[in-house]
């Protein structure tokens, strides 16, 4: 059967006839049963012990065993699978070159994220995002508002000699705030020397490639960005793509 | 048309801004430590001392911390900070840390993911910089180049099999747009080398052996096969000299550490320091401290380069206090041996040294089956924690640990896959007469002209910095972090860090105040003199 993008697909539909009446869709909170997808480090169940859950019950609770052919329960755990592994461990259909020709292109990514070491700053480097994020995160990145990462907002300080940086907030406290200027240098400043600290109010990260490319961009967007795990960067092994596992 | 050329303008003034940011130049790395620490040593001669003299003598007893950074699950650090234009980078293995140097925030942090969990063993010593990067070395021997500003990784490009046990400690160092790397352990069978990279690219672009093979000159020092599994790790970050344009290694111990039998012979380059050129890799010349050691007296201690008057006229000098209580001074353009005395009040391997600086043995003091008390201890009467010196004085300064040890010798094979061969041992006898110092010597004499004890130190600890301002900063495994008399050791400051301290500090300059830093235990804290606090408040 394995845990194909098609058997996932399966596994949803599944999940949001026979689960959705207690826990959330997607994986979320429900009315009368917890979400089984949030932070990664809750999660420890394996495969199999997921599959004997649902299967068997859990006694004494509201979980109730459930009657489904063995092939059916599987497609489920599969879909808990992906819905919780990281990017990369779940099976992102698309075509990850053509993905990355968006990434260096269309999309303009490299204008502020770093790729396998090139690219810009002012943005996360994805060269191991894959490994990091879940496949969920990755698409809502990519499509709707999030909040801004804490060492990434966006801020403008004018000095006490008048002096107007713009950049992103690496760190900030009461007393000094350390910056990164969209020209890639580092400012630090004691608060002191500052007469002015205007931080911005949304992310720098568009959240519309779902609307400004066309779907098959987006889908190799994401697949190639799903498969961006951390190896070696500079020796690259013969026969190992550009983002090999 | 009009538009386009204004476009290209555009694009180039932007390309020139950015530009600017890079920040360390080959001229920059010429210099000696002021404004900024840019290397481990702060300088290619390794003097470890700054021209900064805002703290000094009369007011240094005004010193106060002004900022401590906890580094997150750490052990105890050896990291010597880096610090250009008041961005400070530190290291713990496999991590790097940015911070701002004058309020100790972080900027930015990376973590370089191991393959394997067992790979993680200590330490790390810190990092090189050089134009836009930062780098550093991690436990399964890769070499790292991140963007200094914000810390995106680069390139790594693999110095070494970390299956076979090796693991890069000691911060790179960066000359003429190369990046040397060493290696350990010796302590394993595992033969050293030094590697060079370029600083660009990564590129791989020679390696010096610290074994010679046979057939090889050196080779013949070998008694048969021993030389397969032989020691001499690169375990720290040596010297150079852009004029001669020679770089200078300490050489670790052979192997196995304590038993020779299964090595006769001299062991070359074992216990030695060696000049290989920057451009080639390749040997001009050696000087071996410790021929055929069987004390684990690694030659690795830092070689300090003066330009000084011997016997009338300038020469250029390489001098070392060795672990096996000598203190040595050579000419470091050929490696003549010019002078050596001994600077250990404990030892008794050795009745003197020849004219050729080979030492004299005292028959039967080495390891035996059932224990021979050698001095100094196989610590050594000093060790890895950086000397410095001061023109001002005149005056070579370096922390000297007085003991001896029990020392055995047993029949331990090698075994591959990165396990202990030391065949051997000793006890460490840690009676009345064990004992730390800081010690100042002449620097042509090699005579003592005064020591501190380190009072409660039970070993060597941290290093030593000398600054313009005529003080001489001295990290005690103790935890004291104290502030000598350069002239005559008196104490003049000490400030309590709470943790055993095993790294060296540094001094740097940023908005018109001197700080001294320090790595210590989990922490790595910044001092300054005191000033009243100016909040601007609501």
């Amino acid at each position: 059967m394995g845990t194909g993008p098609e058997v996932v697909s399966a596994g949803h539909a599944l999940y949001n006839r026979t689960c959705t009446a207690c826990h959330g869709i997607d994986g979320g909170e429900g009315e009368r049963a917890p979400a089984l997808v949030g932070d990664r480090r809750f999660f420890r169940l394996s495969e199999n012990s997921i599959f004997d859950t649902i299967r068997g019950g859990i006694p004494g609770t509201a979980m109730p065993p459930f009657s489904l052919p063995d092939d059916d329960l599987w497609r489920i755990v599969v879909f808990i699978r992906a819905m919780r592994g990281s990017a990369s461990e779940t099976d992102v259909p698309g075509n990850a070159q053509q993905g990355m020709a968006v990434f260096t292109g269309k999309g303009g990514c490299m204008q502020c994220h770093t790729l396998n070491g090139r690219g810009g700053s002012i943005g996360p480097d994805l060269s191991n995002v894959g490994a990091q994020v879940t496949l969920k995160h990755l698409q809502e990145s990519l499509t709707q508002e999030r909040p801004i990462p804490a060492d990434y907002r966006p801020v403008k300080v004018v000095t006490r000699e008048g002096k107007t940086v713009e950049g992103i907030a690496k760190n900030e406290d009461a007393f000094s705030i350390q910056m990164l200027d969209y020209q890639n240098k580092l400012h630090l400043y004691d608060t002191n020397e500052l007469r002015q600290i205007v931080p911005g109010k949304t992310s720098l990260m568009p959240h519309n490639y779902d609307k400004v490319l066309t779907a098959q961009e987006y889908q190799d967007l994401v697949a190639m960005l799903a498969r961006q795990v951390h190896t070696t960067l500079h020796v690259h092994q013969d026969g190992e793509g550009e983002v090999g596992r | 048309m009009k538009g386009v050329a204004l476009c290209i303008v555009l694009i180039m003034v932007l390309t020139i801004a950015s530009s600017l940011t890079a920040q360390i130049t080959d001229k920059d790395l010429l210099q000696p430590p002021g404004d900024d620490w840019l290397s481990y040593h702060g300088s290619y001669d390794s003097q470890r001392h700054s021209v900064l003299d805002q703290i000094k003598l009369s007011n240094v007893g005004s010193l106060v911390s002004k900022w401590v950074y906890h580094v997150p699950g750490a052990g105890g650090l050896q990291s010597v900070p880096i610090v250009v234009n008041g961005v400070m980078y530190v290291t713990q293995p496999n991590e790097i840390y940015a911070l701002d140097g004058q309020s100790g925030r972080l900027i930015w942090h990376y973590q370089h993911i191991l393959a394997k969990a067992p790979d993680r063993e200590g330490p790390n010593r810190g990092a090189a910089v050089f134009e836009d990067k930062v780098y550093f070395t991690t436990t399964d021997s890769f070499l790292i180049a991140l963007d200094a500003a914000n810390g995106n990784v680069l390139w790594q490009s693999k110095i070494a099999e970390a299956s076979d046990g090796y693991h890069s400690p000691a911060a790179p160092l960066v000359a003429k747009g190369k990046v040397m790397v060493g290696v350990t352990y010796g302590d394993r069978g595992l033969n050293g080398f030094l590697d060079a990279f370029d600083a660009k690219t990564g590129d791989h672009l020679w390696r010096f052996n610290s074994i010679p093979k046979p057939g090889e000159p050196g080779g013949d020092t070998w008694a048969g096969d021993s030389w397969q599994h032989a020691g001499g790790a690169t375990w720290l970050t040596g010297s150079y000299d852009p004029e001669l344009n020679l770089l200078y290694w300490g050489i670790g111990n052979p192997s196995p550490d304590f038993n020779g039998d299964v090595r006769k012979g001299d062991n070359l380059y074992t216990d030695s320091m060696v000049a290989v050129d920057l451009d080639t890799g390749k040997l001009k010349w050696y000087f071996q401290f410790t021929p055929h050691d069987v004390m684990d007296w690694d030659g690795a201690e830092i070689p300090v380069l003066v330009d000084a008057r011997f016997d009338g006229k300038m020469r250029k000098l390489l001098v070392q206090a060795d672990r096996n209580g000598f203190y040595y001074i050579l000419d470091r353009a050929t490696g003549e041996f010019l002078h050596g005395n001994r600077f250990a009040t404990q030892l008794n391997w050795a009745s003197g040294l020849t004219p050729q600086g080979r030492p004299v043995l005292v028959p039967g003091i080495e390891p035996t089956l059932t224990g021979t008390k050698v001095c100094p201890s196989s610590i050594g009467a000093t060790n890895w924690m950086s000397p410095t010196y001061s023109p001002q004085t005149g005056l070579f300064y370096f922390v000297a640990l007085e003991g001896c040890g029990l020392a055995t010798k047993n029949t331990e094979k090698f075994r591959p896959g990165g396990f202990q061969y030391r065949a051997g041992g000793d006890v460490l006898l840690r009676d009345d007469t064990w004992k730390v110092y800081v010690r100042a010597l002449d620097l042509i004499t090699g005579k003592q002209v005064w020591e501190r004890e380190r009072i409660g130190s039970t070993s060597l600890g941290g290093g030593l910095l000398s600054t313009a301002g005529g003080v001489i900063f001295s990290a005690e495994l103790n935890g004291e972090f104290v502030a000598l008399d350069a002239k005559t050791g008196r104490i003049v400051w000490h400030f309590n860090t709470g943790q055993p301290i095993n790294a060296q500090p540094v001094t740097y300059m940023f908005h018109g105040k001197q700080y001294v830093a320090i790595a210590s235990g989990s922490d790595i804290f910044g001092f300054a003199l005191f000033e009243p606090e100016k909040l601007s408040g609501d």
